[in-house]
């Protein structure tokens, strides 16, 4: 189902407001991931969504339907929280029984139901099991079985994979993906980890402090960051960042001089700063020192210096000896300018031939 | 260390750390308890001289053809399944409105903690006055709705309710606190999930709170057994120092109290105990197998 936010806001005691005036609409059947720092209201968001939560001011819709009035009860989404809240005193077939048995449907029925779901999340051979005794991972299937289990349009994940392993994390964004794209139910997923959010959605809503920085697909999000938070949040490493007046002319003859005036930051991605010369995709060139240069298989990672200011690279072919001099061409894709606001001015697609 | 093998220098210093608890309990609780146990089987004995010349079984067949002993086991039973059940739905129903509540909560939880820490004795006074037979508030709120009054702690019939009645308002102070905890301690998450999975609220309280607070009522339950089942002081104070009116709230330890003190029959008095003691651990292994299937920790 289709979800449209309209100008909804939040505030907790009424003077403190968390959201600010959120519009977005998420498409049918896609998968949304809700990607902000901690604190950002990215949960508050999915909470509104589920019903837990009823904004201070907007309209929420699913689809049509104005649904901003109704409780989580009406509203009939499934959702997975962040610790999973499975029943701890009931079996795993039963919690995914459970959602059957409140909407009343006959017990064969709900029991054949549960086995299938238990099957298509790869829990089956554990149904007699109370949750308690189930591994992280297993729980995690259990949840999203058990937020599945009354086929609702809507499927909701707070922050998933957070009590999981770094390796257990990655198999089980793909499981989601898995499962999502079977069963076409749009689903919004909340994270904290760009990583996660890159690998596993059609489309991001970067938030910070309650507002919606950018929303668009991955690939955007990283080659146009709209503006300097979003530049500095995705991306590992993160980008460089330095100020507009640690240049001294290098930039004068490549950027309009208008947008030169109006710009303040500069923001150079890791990869956009090359040893050796690329041609047309070269916006400039710059001179500066090797401070340190570190190899870990194979990743080559050099810390410069460009004006008293660091910079880091990792598109360095040549071995490399500290305190040496190094020209670098600066990319015409990974490089940006913003103003005062932080809004980007200057670079991704637009300025790309 | 964590490791620590234990020797006989570890062994000897831990008992040495025991001891100060030990005597105290040795000398108050084991010790009485052994000796009750042996002094239910003396049947000739002479407590001026502690000599005991005959044992045997005579104590428990007294009991046993006793009316008076059969009238205790009546009422203490009739005592204990009319004040336990009570108690556990009371409490938790007020539990669950105290929990509801945020104005003023602390001064409400104070006021239903009183009853705890009031004395007996006092709190037996003030019934006292409720259950006047021509001035008890009781008896005025019951005219509203056309009841004529009844002589509570005079007839017979009312007595053992207007015990029951007593009882369960004492206890409900402690037993609303141990509740509210409980309610504390059941995770908010999981009555979203169980909104999330269309529970209304009737629905959230048997599929959420009750299992999720069994360990809670067990507690509860059994400490209200074991209670009610030793229920002495309440009696004492309600009724003047007598077992209610033609005995109708005389208890085994109240039967036991008589045998002891006034009729000085020490050996059938520690009969009377040791056959509490049974019944206490027969109803009490009960509930543990009970758990055992329908408590979740």
């Amino acid at each position: 189902m289709e979800v449209t936010f309209k100008d909804v806001s939040l505030s907790y005691d009424g003077s403190r407001e968390i959201l600010h005036r959120l519009n977005f609409t998420i498409p049918e059947g896609t998968l949304v991931s809700i990607l902000g720092p901690s604190g950002c209201g990215k949960s508050t968001t999915l909470m509104m969504i589920s019903g837990l939560l009823a904004p201070t001011s907007g309209h929420i819709f699913f689809g049509d339907e104005d649904v901003t009035k109704q409780d989580a009860l009406q509203r009939k989404v499934g959702m997975v929280f962040q610790n999973y809240a499975l029943y701890p005193h009931l079996k795993v077939l039963d919690n995914i029984m459970f959602p059957l048995k409140m909407a009343k449907v006959p017990k064969a029925e709900r029991r054949e139901k549960a086995i299938k779901l238990a099957k298509l999340v790869h829990v089956d051979d554990q149904l007699d099991k109370k949750p308690g005794s189930l591994s992280g991972g297993q729980q995690q299937r259990v949840a999203i079985a058990r937020a599945l289990a009354k086929e609702p349009s809507l499927l909701l994940l707070d922050e998933p994979l957070s009590n999981l392993d770094a390796r257990l994390r990655i198999e089980m964004r793909q499981e989601i993906r898995r499962i999502q794209q079977e069963t076409g139910v749009t689903t919004i997923f909340v994270t904290h980890d760009q990583d996660e959010a890159l690998h596993i959605s059609d489309h991001i809503m970067v938030l910070n402090s309650g507002k919606i920085q950018q929303f668009s697909s991955a690939e955007t999000l990283y080659d146009n960051p709209s503006n300097l938070f979003i530049a500095q949040f995705i991306g590992e490493p993160v980008i460089n960042t330095i100020d507009i007046e640690d240049f001294d002319d290098e930039l004068t003859d490549h950027v309009d001089a208008e947008i030169l005036k109006r710009a303040k930051k500069v923001g150079i991605r890791p990869e956009a700063l090359q040893d050796h010369d690329t041609g047309a995709d070269t916006l400039a060139t710059i001179t500066t020192k090797v401070k340190t240069f570190e190899k870990f298989g194979r990743e080559k990672n050099a810390l410069l210096d460009f004006h008293g200011k660091r910079l880091l690279t990792t598109e360095i072919e040549a071995e490399l000896a500290e305190g040496q001099e190094l020209p670098l061409y600066l990319q015409k894709s990974g490089f940006y300018l913003f103003d005062q606001e932080g809004t980007r001015i200057f670079g991704g697609d637009q300025d790309v031939e | 260390m964590l490791n620590e093998k234990p020797t006989l220098k570890s062994t000897g210093k831990a008992l040495l750390y025991l001891l100060p608890m030990l005597i105290i309990t040795i000398t108050f609780n084991i010790y009485p308890i052994l000796k009750s146990f042996i002094m239910s089987f003396y049947t000739k004995y002479d407590f001026f001289r502690d000599i005991v010349s005959q044992y045997g079984f005579d104590n428990f067949k007294f009991l046993f053809s006793d009316p008076d002993f059969h009238i205790a086991v009546k009422n203490t039973l009739i005592f204990v399944i009319g004040v336990v059940p009570l108690t556990v739905i009371i409490s938790l129903a007020i539990a669950l409105l105290l929990n509801r509540i945020t104005w003023l909560s602390g001064l409400f939880r104070t006021v239903y903690f009183l009853p705890f820490v009031t004395s007996t004795v006092a709190i037996a006074q003030v019934w006292h006055w409720i259950y006047n037979g021509d001035y008890g508030l009781l008896n005025y709120f019951l005219s509203f709705f056309g009841v004529n009054a009844i002589s509570w702690l005079e007839s017979p019939h009312y007595a053992m309710l207007a015990l029951i009645i007593m009882s369960v308002w004492k206890n409900l102070g402690f037993n609303i606190v141990l509740f509210l905890v409980g309610l504390n301690n059941i995770n908010e998450r999981y009555y979203q999930a169980a909104k999330i999975d269309g529970a209304n609220t009737w629905h959230q309280f048997t599929n959420v709170t009750v299992p999720l607070l069994s360990p809670i009522t067990f507690l509860v339950s059994v400490n209200g057994v074991i209670g009610s089942f030793k229920v002495f002081d309440e009696i004492f104070a309600l009724f003047n120092g007598t077992p209610g009116p033609s005995k109708s709230a005389l208890t085994i330890v109240y039967y036991l109290y008589q045998k002891f003190y006034t009729e000085w029959k020490y050996g059938i008095a520690a009969a009377s105990g040791v056959v509490l003691f049974f019944m206490i651990l027969l109803v009490t292994v009960f509930q543990l197998w009970y758990s055992k299937r329908h408590v979740h920790y």
